[in-house]
């Protein structure tokens, strides 16, 4: 089963661009054969040399944008680059042996539904599984399926028509004010829904063939702060850097100064890693983590909302990716009284009456079930296969009818798979 | 028992998607017309002796109730918005597998395009069509870049985004088609004049494309290959404008092929065509009026030049004489 997953992961990864097959197979044999040596005499220079030469490729590839080479980027380099990362530490550190077959080692980089958006997963507990006597079972894939299912409707119900407004109003730098404030409002559910449903659908294939990927989300826009929203958003990132910056920087351990400064080091990474557009982004998240918590209040909604509040603003990198127009459109929030226009407009940002309707529905739906997943998810998980037929059913319904997708929409456009 | 309630599940959704697909799928019945006539064939009788191909300059020119009443003559027009020579092509052959008729009358308007114009029109021919070979190999020979064939397999791909602008149409339409011509003849009794023609500009080239012969060739060998007589004409359209160097290389066609090609705008005076109140659109296509005159003229030429039996007295073409002449009233 795991030569057949090995061939279609391969093949699947080069139908997206065969070129990247040279990088992702040039990281894999470097790392394979350095990992071999990471307990002899050299061990550290060789630490450094590997992780050194794939981070080179990464910072090629990514912070060199506009060359003919940039086109030729492996999908998923940044993922797999931080996968690289962590085993080649956690070997150099004695956490594991390093791994004796290279088709092994290559299944984990290649296995090709985490390869594209994630989430990162650790090559010990990746290995168990990858290695362990699978069978495919009914309750594996119904369970696959309904995570797929759902996934579907976030990414094409949800993030398919916030994508629309967020278009509209960022291909216009005339619409500030109340539209920025909408847009960052919508943005923070489209990158939610899209990267989301994105994950659900990697790890509902996964599930299918019996492997359970670790989760990268955990309601996140329930958090209470800045802090915990990081301990919720895009977990295997944030861990991963928790573990690989955060810690080897001294972590908490040399004081309050030593710590904010780890802290700040920490979120500039994660900013850079999404990209040199993204460095004011990941310093103000890493300055609301430091002092954040000073500023919550005893009423849980009253500090959801402010997090969320916040988190939205942050966005904005995100929808206006040059960061002095992300800052004005910020501060135009606050200078730009124009909430009237917007009430009159709202039906010409490209989405219908319907649509407003359909996306509320879905996106109180979306919050609904994140508040109350841990008494939804054992009963769907212990229900009968013929219920989560019906909910298969219905939610595939769902997205073929109130999907947006069709004639000028990319289907394998996922936020998070641009990172 | 659990695996046959779980495949009831799945039948019972099945069900809901072709219902859902038929829901949101637009039905040609009262709006876009033009849709709806390509599968209205199917239902007809299939003992045609005249079977036109061709684009709107058939449809809206020549009512064979009218070529039936005046020389008995059983004719069908199987033409669609825009369609391109291997659209006309697949049709024909397609209506082969249904009959023989004893001569194929092709508007050769169509040999100026020699890409796809657009899905749109693609729709209107291809939608309703019965899965077959041809369906594929029309879909195939016809899709713009950015259409795929699975939205054709699966026409809720393509139209579930019609989920909200549903009208009375769609839910009356559900279970049913409406037809919208005699015969293939799309009736229009509105008048609109002639009055001022689009400039007509000098193209880079007036050469037809291979593709375009590749398709008359096969058009010509499938006819000859089944025994029938093709006739090509040029409907007496004003525009868009029908070059002499367009008309020059069908007449050297025709004759190589050893053809009929009639040009009827050369025969206007003759036919008797009024454009100032003989077209519904300015000049680009007959008006009820207009293409009752073409009718009889043409149903003259092709009873005079080709072996066509007088079949007047059958009583459902009487019936359906009846029906035309009442709505037409």
């Amino acid at each position: 089963m795991n030569v057949l997953l090995l061939i279609v992961s391969i093949l699947l990864y080069a139908s997206f661009g065969w070129q990247s097959l040279f990088y992702v197979f040039f990281s894999i044999i470097t790392t394979f054969f350095a990992a071999k040596h990471l307990q002899g005499k050299y061990k550290k220079a060789i630490l450094i040399s590997t992780i050194g030469i794939n981070l080179a490729i990464l910072v090629f590839m990514k912070f060199i944008p506009y060359t003919e080479l940039s086109i030729l980027a492996p999908l998923g380099i940044s993922y797999y680059t931080l996968q690289i990362i962590s085993y080649l530490v956690d070997v150099y550190k004695g956490k594991y042996e390093p791994e004796e077959k290279l088709f092994n080692f290559t299944l984990f980089i290649m296995y090709i539904p985490h390869l594209f958006i994630g989430p990162i997963s650790r090559y010990d507990d990746m290995k168990k599984q990858l290695l362990a006597k699978r069978k495919i079972t009914s309750n594996n894939i119904f369970d696959g399926l309904l995570r797929i299912s759902w996934g579907l409707i976030k990414k094409f119900v949800i993030a398919g028509r916030t994508a629309i407004i967020i278009s509209t109003i960022s291909g216009n730098l005339e619409y500030n004010g109340a539209y920025a404030l909408l847009a960052m409002i919508i943005y923070s559910i489209n990158l939610y829904a899209d990267f989301s449903g994105g994950i659900d659908i990697v790890l509902g294939v996964s599930k299918m063939l019996g492997i359970d990927l670790v989760e990268n989300f955990n309601s996140p826009y329930y958090s209470e702060s800045i802090k915990e929203f990081w301990r919720r958003w895009h977990i295997s990132l944030s861990s991963w850097l928790k573990d690989y910056v955060y810690i080897p920087l001294g972590g908490n351990r040399k004081g309050a100064l030593r710590k904010n400064i780890n802290l700040l080091i920490t979120f500039t990474v994660s900013g850079l890693w999404h990209g040199v557009n993204y460095i004011t982004w990941g310093i103000l998240n890493g300055i609301f983590v430091m002092f954040g918590e000073k500023f919550k209040t005893k009423s849980k909604i009253f500090n959801r909302l402010v997090t969320f509040i916040i988190i939205s603003f942050l966005w904005a990198f995100f929808i206006w990716q040059d960061q002095l127009t992300a800052l004005k459109m910020m501060g135009s929030v606050f200078t730009t009284f124009n909430y009237a226009d917007l009430g009159a407009q709202i039906l010409n940002l490209g989405l219908s009456i319907a649509d407003w309707i359909v996306l509320a529905v879905f996106t109180i739906i979306l919050f609904a079930f994140d508040g109350n997943k841990e008494k939804i998810l054992p009963k769907l998980q212990n229900s009968k296969l013929e219920v989560k037929t019906i909910l298969i059913g219905i939610m595939i319904l769902i997205v073929l009818i109130l999907g947006i997708y069709g004639i000028g929409f990319d289907v394998n456009n996922f936020i998070y798979s641009k990172f | 028992m659990r695996k046959f309630r779980i495949l009831i599940i799945i039948v019972i959704f099945i069900l809901l998607f072709l219902f859902f697909t038929r829901l949101l799928s637009p039905k040609y019945a009262t709006s876009l017309v033009e849709g709806s006539m390509i599968s209205q064939y199917y239902n007809e009788s299939k003992d045609h002796e005249v079977v036109f191909i061709g684009d709107c300059e058939v449809y809206a020119n020549f009512s064979p109730m009218v070529m039936y009443e005046e020389e008995g003559i059983k004719a069908y027009v199987r033409g669609s918005s825009q369609q391109l020579i291997w659209q006309s092509y697949y049709i024909l052959e397609e209506t082969l597998k249904y009959e023989i008729p004893k001569v194929v009358v092709f508007n050769v308007n169509s040999m100026r395009y020699s890409e796809p114009v657009s899905e749109e029109y693609n729709r209107l021919t291809i939608d309703y069509m019965k899965w077959s070979k041809q369906k594929v190999d029309i879909i195939n020979a016809s899709m713009t870049e950015e259409e795929s064939i699975w939205y054709y397999i699966f026409p809720i791909l393509r139209y579930h985004s019609r989920y909200d602008k549903l009208t009375e149409e769609d839910f009356e339409y559900l279970f049913k088609r409406k037809d919208n011509t005699f015969n293939g003849f799309l009736v229009n009794k509105n008048v609109k004049p002639v009055e001022n023609l689009p400039v007509q500009r000098k193209l880079a080239t007036y050469q037809f494309e291979d593709i375009c012969y590749d398709y008359l060739n096969k058009i010509t060998k499938l006819c000859k290959d089944n025994g029938i007589e093709l006739v090509l004409i040029k409907a007496p359209s004003l525009y868009p404008y029908w070059y002499d160097e367009y008309d020059e290389q069908i007449r050297n066609y025709a004759e190589e092929n050893d053809i009929a090609f009639y040009n009827l705008k050369n025969n206007v005076e003759e036919i008797g065509i009024d454009y100032s109140a003989d077209t519904y659109d300015g000049g680009l296509h007959l008006n009820l009026n207009g293409a009752t005159k073409l009718s009889k003229f043409f149903a003259k030429l092709l009873k005079e030049n080709y072996n066509l039996t007088d079949c007047r007295g059958d009583s459902l073409y009487e019936q359906k004489l009846e029906e035309y002449k009442e709505f037409i009233k």
